[in-house]
């Protein structure tokens, strides 16, 4: 143990440990292998921002197409044009309001996801209960679990459930519980919290694995000092404890957002025509690309991309670690 | 403040047994020492106090309350932590004012009580820095600061002075010792390292295996280990131990390596000896209570030896030898350098000379003989406490 | 008694709303899915949840594998979709691992980033990456680079042409999950190698082997385990992934049958404007879950589970 630990301590002194294990040539020969296995992701990357300021697909090399560079496709996205020669099919407003539904279903999973799972994890990690070890199996199996089995089920109680619902809503409505004007848009708020609510459900196993890793490395004594200092387990927990598992929960609420910022097959299924995955979806199924106009759709995209790409310049080591956090428990 | 009181108190981890039927007192304003290598049970103990740990079996009393099921809230403990356990997101300051926000102190009160604590163990200084600033000997007492502030009625401390370096950690002894008497806290200190237990402690009570050994002052600690394991604990180096056979003539006599022979006037020893009639005891004497001689010493208990090694340690040189079957280490003055290899003798007076029970390993002083009056330790409560526990350790 | 009291009340607060969720979005649905699937649901008339018709469903599942051949090529698109794809993420994350490992640690980072990005990416554009790139027509950039080189003269359908069926679907929907399925293991590999002791590489350094001998003797012997359990998680997530396969299908880059596994097969079957037969789906779905909750269980023995739940400390 302590040879190992010796052996550590003049590990970090010398810096020779840390050297790769491939230098010089064989390390241009091995780092110019990965660039040429990555280049798909890259070119097809470039390809979709470089289109979106261009006139015509740049993702065809060998077409003597004259490129012009240009922001107009941006320009006629916004103006809910989907070619130069249509007319709008959007309004601005539409447009304006798909990015917002999108923000507002990835920071509702967001929100969902933090709420439900943080007091969960520290439960799982702090407090020994009875059925413990069977709720961490059980999280593990539904970690892995096929969400298309139930994404059926939950569809169908969302339209079992709506008019019950509404009904219920609008006698409330008439002792003036409720407002009139929530009723009036009842349908949309109610489609919302499905997609958020299911959304981040999904998320839930994962979460709680990834926060449960957080919480495991805050030490005990910490928790402990200040409940024999005369904190109860809550206020333990929200002014020791929470404080210290801010990266935790930064990287958490990363994962939550992008989880609900990709998603494609929840809003279809409850927000059609209502978000971003959805507009590009409705323009290239049925469609193709002598109809479409590719331009507008990648400046779409682009900015679709936009976020995904932000939080992965800034968080960079946090998201590699927590990919694979989650699991190590 | 209060006497912390342990009645047969039992801390089972699965299989484990961290704490063992532990009958205990801490007195009120008293400075005690829990003894014992590590993983011997002394933080779980601690726990238990501070209510950290619940007890499988067993009560803890504070004065006369019962608070074995309280919440550690509940209790007015303090415990500093082997690690200090400093909130690393808060400054010093928030750090000790802590205790007094979670009891909704006016600001006021809050700030003049840190000052003052901040005061007496000068970390003034420091109240605007974070943990992470502070060196090692700071961060002790900032987790000092925190631990009084509450003014509680009883003080855990766990290792404290463990990660500091050996000077500091001399400084600080002293230091702590009269904070405690200054503030009349009842204290219970936690340590490895007999050194410090002896320099501080009033009482010190000795764990090993979840099971207390002796709970007895430093002195009788030193002088008179209830048992094997004590005496070969306690000192620097520890008590020297051999196996030697008793002859049972009219007075018992103990056959010393080399043919030599002491037999035992003592009456009381003599007559717990005859009681006892085993075929060996075990033999033990402090390497700093003997003497290196080229012949035997008269009406001293001495036995032939080799010289294996001498040590020289400048103030004192310590000597390796074989006796008969066991190696000895003996403390001499510098002056003394016997040649390695040669025959020597090494005497001790017969009142420095400890026997014990090889069956049980209690010794053989504070075995209780039916036949025999024995003298009783001065406590019969805390002897008559930590006897069941040696008796059951026999049994065992 | 007002202990256990209140930790009882700390329980509930703090496990209430993630029990909650998975009540009522994983375990009701899933008993309600079971249900489903003895009924007679189609179209979402709900009402029709009341009708049982037993076995039905499944019958008519076993029947259609066996007589439908659309179906046919969906179970075949499963397990060829399934296995090449398990063994491109498997072995693909074990060579970007190994690449990203023996190289200079600040250049492996962003080579790591980059291809976790398709993990990350929304659905709806990485989608339409690889809708450009395997268009149909000479404007994809597949088909012109193939046409430049000389490959081929006539611009080929990938996802619809006949002559290059089933193996041009298979192998668009292999590559692009591949994409964003390698990524885990490099992520799982490349921290398991992190985690061997320095000291075994630099001896072994001294011993003479060479990097390739350290692969194969010293890293990939450690990270066995590892590999088992991507392996096993990988099958299990590719099984149930449908997501990435729904794009391609319904954006006509792949065949129709050949581009769908069985988990886009329930979607699909329940979703979809055309056929839209909720019970049979349900079924479909149920036999998922039944082979999900097999393989599930395997993780949990591979992972030396019982070894992670260690209990708390402390009793307060
Ligand atoms: N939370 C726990 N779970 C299981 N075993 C424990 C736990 N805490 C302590 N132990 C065991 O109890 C024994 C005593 O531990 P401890 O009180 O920490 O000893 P010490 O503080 O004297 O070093 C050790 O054998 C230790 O492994
Ligand atoms: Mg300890």
């Amino acid at each position: 143990m302590t040879l190992l630990r010796l052996l550590r301590r003049s590990r970090r002194a010398r810096s020779e440990w840390e050297e790769p294990l491939v230098k010089g040539r064989k390390a241009g020969i091995l780092i110019l292998a990965l660039l040429l296995a990555s280049t798909p992701i890259i070119l097809s990357y470039t390809f979709l921002v470089v289109t979106s300021f261009a006139n015509t697909i740049v993702f065809t090399p060998f077409i003597n197409f004259k490129i012009t560079w240009t922001t107009e496709n941006y320009k006629m996205f916004f103006q809910g044009k989907l070619s130069p020669a249509a007319g709008q099919v959007y309004s601005t407003k539409d447009i304006l309001t798909f990015i917002a539904n999108t923000f507002i279903v990835a920071a509702g999973v967001t929100a969902v996801v933090l709420a439900s799972s943080i007091p969960a994890a520290y439960a799982i990690s702090r407090i020994n209960f009875r059925g413990r070890a069977n709720l961490m199996r059980l999280l593990m199996l539904l970690h892995a679990f096929p969400g298309v089995a139930l994404i059926i089920a939950v569809y169908f109680i969302y339209i079992y459930a709506r008019s019950p619902l509404y009904n219920a809503l609008r006698d409330l409505a008439e002792t003036g519980l409720v407002s009139k004007s929530f009723l009036a848009s009842f349908d949309l708020a109610y489609s919302f919290f499905f997609v958020i609510v299911a959304r981040a459900s999904l998320e839930i196993p994962m979460s709680i694995w990834l926060m449960k890793g957080f919480f495991d490395r805050i030490p005990w004594e910490l928790e402990w000092a200040a409940i024999v200092d005369g904190a109860s387990r809550f206020t333990a927990f929200r002014k020791v404890v929470l404080p210290l598992v801010k990266p935790g929960i930064a990287a958490l609420a990363i994962f939550a957002f992008l989880a609900g910022w990709e998603d494609l097959i929840y809003v279809y299924v409850f927000l059609p025509e209502m978000t971003l995955a959805t507009f590009i979806h409705n323009q290239l199924s049925g469609g193709s690309l002598e109809t479409t106009y590719l331009p507008v759709v990648a400046a779409a995209a682009t900015i679709y991309l936009v976020p995904t790409l932000l939080f992965f310049v800034v968080t960079q080591r946090l998201l590699l670690e927590a990919v694979w956090g989650g699991l190590k428990g | 403040m209060v006497e912390v009181r342990l009645s047969r108190v039992t801390k089972r981890f699965g299989d484990v047994y961290a704490v063992r039927e532990v009958d205990l007192v801490f007195p009120d304003k008293g400075f005690t020492a829990l003894l014992g290598p590590s993983g011997s049970g002394k933080t779980t103990l601690l726990y238990l106090i501070a209510g950290i740990y619940r007890p499988t079996s067993g009560r803890i009393y504070f004065d006369e309350r019962d608070v074995t099921n309280l919440h550690p809230n509940e209790r007015n403990v303090s415990i500093v932590f082997q690690n200090y356990a400093l909130y690393p997101h808060m400054k010093v300051f928030d750090n000790i004012a802590f205790p007094l926000k979670l009891r909704k102190e006016s600001k006021q009160v809050i700030e003049r009580k840190v000052m003052e604590i901040a005061e007496m163990l000068g970390i003034s200084q420091l109240l605007d820095r974070y943990p992470s600033q502070l060196s090692g000997g700071q961060q002790q007492r900032v987790a000092l600061a925190r631990a009084l502030v509450k003014e509680p009625s009883v003080l855990l401390l766990d290792e404290p002075l463990s990660n500091l370096d050996a000077l500091l950690r001399i400084k600080i002894r002293s230091e702590l010792k009269r904070l405690q008497k200054d503030l009349g806290i009842t204290a219970i200190y936690v340590t490895h390292d007999q050194s410090e237990a002896m320099a501080m402690a009033d009482k010190i009570v000795v764990i090993h295996k979840g099971v207390v050994q002796q709970v007895a002052d430093p002195d009788t600690i030193y002088n008179k280990p209830r048992n094997v394991f004590v005496a070969s604990f306690i000192g620097n180096p520890p008590a020297n131990l051999l196996r030697v056979r008793v002859s049972h003539g009219n007075v018992p006599c103990l056959r010393l390596p080399g043919d030599l022979e002491y037999c035992v006037k003592d009456p009381i020893i003599s007559a717990k000896l005859s009681a006892l009639s085993t075929e060996e005891v075990i033999l033990a004497f402090r390497p700093e209570h003997a003497l290196i001689s080229e012949n035997p010493v008269p009406e001293y208990v001495s036995m032939e030896a080799e010289v294996y090694t001498v040590e020289p340690l400048g103030r004192e040189n310590i000597v390796t030898l074989i006796a008969g079957a066991d190696t000895v280490k003996v403390i001499v003055p510098p002056v003394v350098k016997p040649k390695p290899g040669s025959k020597v003798y090494i005497s001790v007076e017969w009142e420095k000379v400890l026997l014990f029970d090889p069956a049980t390993e209690v010794n053989i002083e504070y075995l209780e003989v039916p036949s025999v009056e024995v003298a009783r330790e001065a406590n019969p409560q805390w002897l008559g406490a930590d006897e069941r526990e040696v008796d059951e350790v026999g049994e065992a | 008694m007002a202990k256990r009291n209140s930790k009882k009340l700390a329980l509930a607060f703090f496990l209430a709303p993630a029990l909650a969720l998975i009540i009522f979005f994983f375990i009701i649905p899933t008993l309600l899915t079971i249900w489903i699937s003895f009924t007679n649901l189609y179209n979402w008339k709900i009402d029709r949840v009341k009708e049982f018709v037993g076995l039905q469903n499944y019958k008519d599942l076993i029947y259609f594998i066996q007589h439908d051949p659309d179906v046919e090529k969906v179970v075949k698109t499963t397990l060829v979709f399934t296995s090449l794809t398990l063994l491109v993420n498997v072995l693909g994350g074990l060579a970007l691992a190994i690449f990203a490992y023996l190289i200079d640690e600040r250049v492996s980072l962003s080579f790591r980033l980059l291809w976790i990005l398709p993990r990350m990416t929304p659905i709806a554009v990485f989608g339409l990456l690889w809708y450009y790139f395997f268009y149909g027509s000479e404007l994809g950039t597949l088909n012109s680079v193939l046409l430049r080189l000389g490959v081929i003269d006539q611009p080929i359908s990938w996802g619809s042409d006949p002559s290059v069926q089933p193996w041009a679907s298979w192998l668009i929907i292999i590559f692009v999950n591949g994409l964003v399925g390698v990524s885990f293991g490099m992520v799982v590999f490349y921290s398991a190698f992190k985690s061997v002791p320095r000291e075994l590489i630099v001896a072994a350094k001294v011993d003479g082997a060479t990097t390739w001998q350290i692969i194969r003797h010293i890293l990939v012997p450690m990270a066995r385990w590892h590999l088992v359990f991507v392996t096993v998680w990988q099958l299990l997530s590719l099984l149930t992934t449908y997501p990435h396969l729904f794009v391609l299908v319904e954006w006509g880059v792949v065949d129709k049958n050949y581009g769908t596994t069985w988990s886009l097969y329930v979607f699909l079957t329940a979703f979809s404007k055309a056929v839209n037969y909720q019970a049979l789906a349900a079924a479909a779905a149920v036999i998922l879950v039944i082979i999900g909750a097999i393989l599930g269980l395997i993780v949990l023995r591979v992972m030396k589970f019982e070894e992670m739940i260690q209990p708390p400390r402390g009793d307060v």
